[in-house]
């Protein structure tokens, strides 16, 4: 998993939007890094998300899949406040719930493409930062596509 | 720095609720129990109550004299959690089934509960993640499920076919029908028909090519698609231009649930407006087989004959909503369908020849249709950015939601939108999952109003109205109480006399009806069932009430058990 740099988080530092009592109250959502899942040879997607402390975040708050599938999600608080996450899942959507300093794990099924947000639901969490993206890539199987040649995209 | 603190794995978020987890077996439902629906009017077993798409329930404790006292029995609330796709979008756009005493419907956000349908305890839930970024012309709804073989079908928002243990909940399998990256998404009531489970597209407002298709209903393999837009050198291919690329993306979705006659092993699916929705320029012809009901053979898919009610589409004028199955004294077998550019059909059924049509609207501008079905078009988006009015607006003079015909009159009870709208013709290019449409289009915020008609579909009379402040955006039901059921977009539930129209009765849900209410018993008792929640496409059809309380409960109402 790498996480990446740019003008844009220049940009949002200088516009205080990246911390916590800054410019606003919260942190603006999706500000945070953007990670990469590693697929196992067992076919299922795994990362590692992050509370950092004191700033009521998922991080990375954007973790990006290669397709839909099997994934596992190793979760950890390093924050000195309790929080939790409920997390998309087929079937039902799943809960963990995350005192100070503890670590716990999602499995999750998530059909792609397309992005999926979770939270943590506690207080306002959400709002706060603690809301971040699952992005899956890739394309629906062949039997799903429509019977027309390719079409221009955006 | 200590170890961390084990927080464990995830669970399902529903481990932390009162949901029981699985629901009492119910009788098997199959294809014979279907097609004789109406001979157990204690259960709904299937999206509108029989195969002929009546919404008739031959239920009569609650009647003309009792209906005074219906109360209600209990209250369901969907409830929401996070981000989901849609968020702002939500309504509760489903028909329950019941089963034995156990209910079964969606709601917004992939939901489905089975639920007990004498107390409202939730037995089993299933939720199915959709994507937040899936394209959603008009809404996270979904219009309901499909009981059958020991299973529960949903089309889910992003296209996939689901089939779950009805005595669980616990999913079975999980077919991809659609390409979310083109456009597509379902909203439908799958049917079940034989082995087979019937689901049509949605996405038509992105330009896709629309298509019906059938599963089997053990496995989840496909058997046939039925493409409503034809290739070139199909039949009907040449109402589209030669060298074009417009039947590519030429729409006629199939987001409505089709009627079906089993002696003719027919499905009547309408189909819906053509793509660009406003601009004919790009597709000139009559642009088969949009705005049309198919009959199409259930065992092979394919089209026996076709009736287009709006040739060379320029008002969005889908023809996705029911055709209802009846027949004439003299036992010749008809369909009727009211359509959205405020014509009311008649067909034979047998052949698609038409029997009668007739305005059931008071407003129409864009064109008119002649006794023998003749269409001239007279007010239409043309020239680029000049702004047009027309009645009926987009949504048309009836909506996706649906009518009931009473045996007991031979009335057919028709909720009525009128409302107009502006369209500006401003023509793009195609790109794959951006909308599609060729206008800016504004739907008037006044000057609107609805009522629910009484129509004998013998004679095209109608025989009353009940007349509402605001359009009717909901579906009829009618019963053998002698009872006509509507919601308004208000929250009112009303029950008219089916012989008069007079109001006898009403309830305020606290939230608009976008739904289509049904009726069940458990132990003798007769329950009115009717998920409320004002969402969905409202822009389209009322954006009057664009400001209107939102919400997601399902209302259940009897008579007192004393």
């Amino acid at each position: 998993m790498t996480a990446t740099d740019s003008d844009r988080e220049s940009e949002l530092h200088a516009a205080g939007l990246d911390g916590q009592n800054r410019t606003a109250l919260g942190r603006l959502l999706g500000t945070g890094g953007i990670g990469y899942a590693e697929e196992g040879s067992d076919g299922v997607m795994r990362a590692t998300v992050r509370i950092p402390e004191d700033q009521l975040i998922f991080e990375p708050s954007i973790l990006v899949f290669p397709h839909g599938g099997e994934i596992e999600l190793t979760l950890i608080n390093d924050d000195k406040n309790t929080h939790c996450a409920v997390l998309p899942n087929n079937g039902d959507p799943k809960i963990i719930w995350m005192v100070n300093h503890s670590k716990g794990t999602a499995r999750l099924n998530l059909g792609g493409p397309g992005t999926y947000y979770y939270g943590s639901t506690t207080g306002n969490d959400e709002g706060r930062g603690l809301t971040a993206a699952l992005v899956f890539g890739g394309e629906v199987p062949d039997s799903a596509k429509l019977d027309r040649p390719p079409q221009p995209r955006p | 720095m200590t170890d961390y603190v084990d927080a464990g794995e995830a669970v399902p978020h529903k481990t932390l609720s009162a949901v029981k987890g699985n629901a009492p077996q119910v009788s098997n439902v199959d294809y014979e129990r279907i097609k004789n629906a109406t001979s157990e009017p204690h259960n709904w077993i299937t999206y509108y109550g029989s195969y002929d798409a009546q919404r008739h329930s031959r239920l009569d404790q609650i009647n003309k004299d009792t209906v005074k006292r219906l109360t209600p029995a209990w209250v369901f609330q969907a409830g929401s959690t996070g981000l989901h796709s849609g968020s702002s979008t939500y309504s509760f756009e489903a028909s329950p089934l019941v089963v034995d005493g156990v209910m079964f419907i969606s709601g917004p956000e992939g939901k489905v509960w089975a639920i007990d349908g004498k107390t409202g305890e939730e037995l089993w839930r299933y939720k199915h993640a959709s994507p937040y970024d899936v394209s959603l012309c008009c809404g996270n709804v979904n219009r309901g499920v499909a009981v059958g073989h020991g299973k529960v079908y949903m089309y889910t928002l992003n296209a996939h076919l689901i089939a779950l243990d009805a005595e669980t909940g616990d999913l079975v399998w999980d077919v991809t029908n659609g390409d979310v990256r083109a456009g597509e998404s379902g909203s439908v009531a799958p049917l079940i028909v034989k082995d087979k489970v019937i689901v049509g597209s949605a996405g038509g407002e992105f330009g896709v090519r629309g298509h019906l298709d059938a599963f089997d209903a053990q496995t989840g393999e496909r058997q046939w698609r039925c493409y409503t837009v034809p290739k070139p050198g199909e039949p009907g291919s040449e109402t589209w231009p030669d060298d074009g690329e417009a039947w590519q993306r030429g729409g006629a979705n199939c987001w409505i649930t089709p009627s079906y006659d089993p002696e003719l092993e027919l499905l009547f699916q309408g189909t819906g407006n053509p793509a660009p929705d406003f601009d004919g320029g790009v597709r000139e012809g009559d642009n088969l087989y949009t705005d049309s009901t198919v009959a199409i053979d259930v065992n092979t898919g394919e089209i026996r004959w076709h009736y287009q009610f709006t040739p060379h589409d320029l008002w969005d004028y889908d023809s996705t909503m029911e055709n209802v199955l009846f027949d004439a004294p003299d036992g010749r077998k008809l369909l009727a369908h009211a359509d959205k550019n405020g014509y009311f059909f008649v067909l034979d059924r047998t052949n698609g020849e038409l029997v009668r049509v007739f305005p059931f609207v008071d407003r129409i501008t864009w064109g008119d249709i002649s006794p023998d079905g003749k269409v001239t078009p007279k007010v239409y988006p043309d020239e680029e950015g000049v702004p047009v009015h027309f009645w009926p607006g987009p949504a048309g003079g009836k909506e996706w939601t649906h009518m009931a015909y009473s045996p007991n009159t031979g009335l057919i009870y028709v909720p009525v939108q009128e409302v107009g709208a502006t369209a500006t013709r401003r023509r793009r290019e195609f790109k794959e999952s951006i909308p599609y449409w060729g206008a800016g289009v504004a739907v008037d915020l006044d000057d609107h109003y609805g009522f629910v008609a009484a129509i004998d579909p013998l004679t095209g009379e109608e025989k009353w109205r009940w007349r509402n402040e605001y359009p009717m955006c909901a579906s009829t039901l009618t019963t053998a109480g002698g009872l006509v059921f509507q919601g308004t977009p208000t929250g009112e539930f009303v029950a008219l006399d089916e012989q008069t129209g007079e109001k006898l009765w009403s309830f305020q849900c606290g939230s608009g009806h976008h739904s289509s209410p049904m009726s069940y018993s458990v132990d003798g008792r007769q329950y009115i069932a009717v998920p409320t929640g004002w969402g969905g496409w409202i822009e389209g059809f009322l954006p009057g009430l664009l400001g209107a309380a939102a919400g997601d409960a399902l209302f259940v109402f009897a008579l007192p058990e004393n």
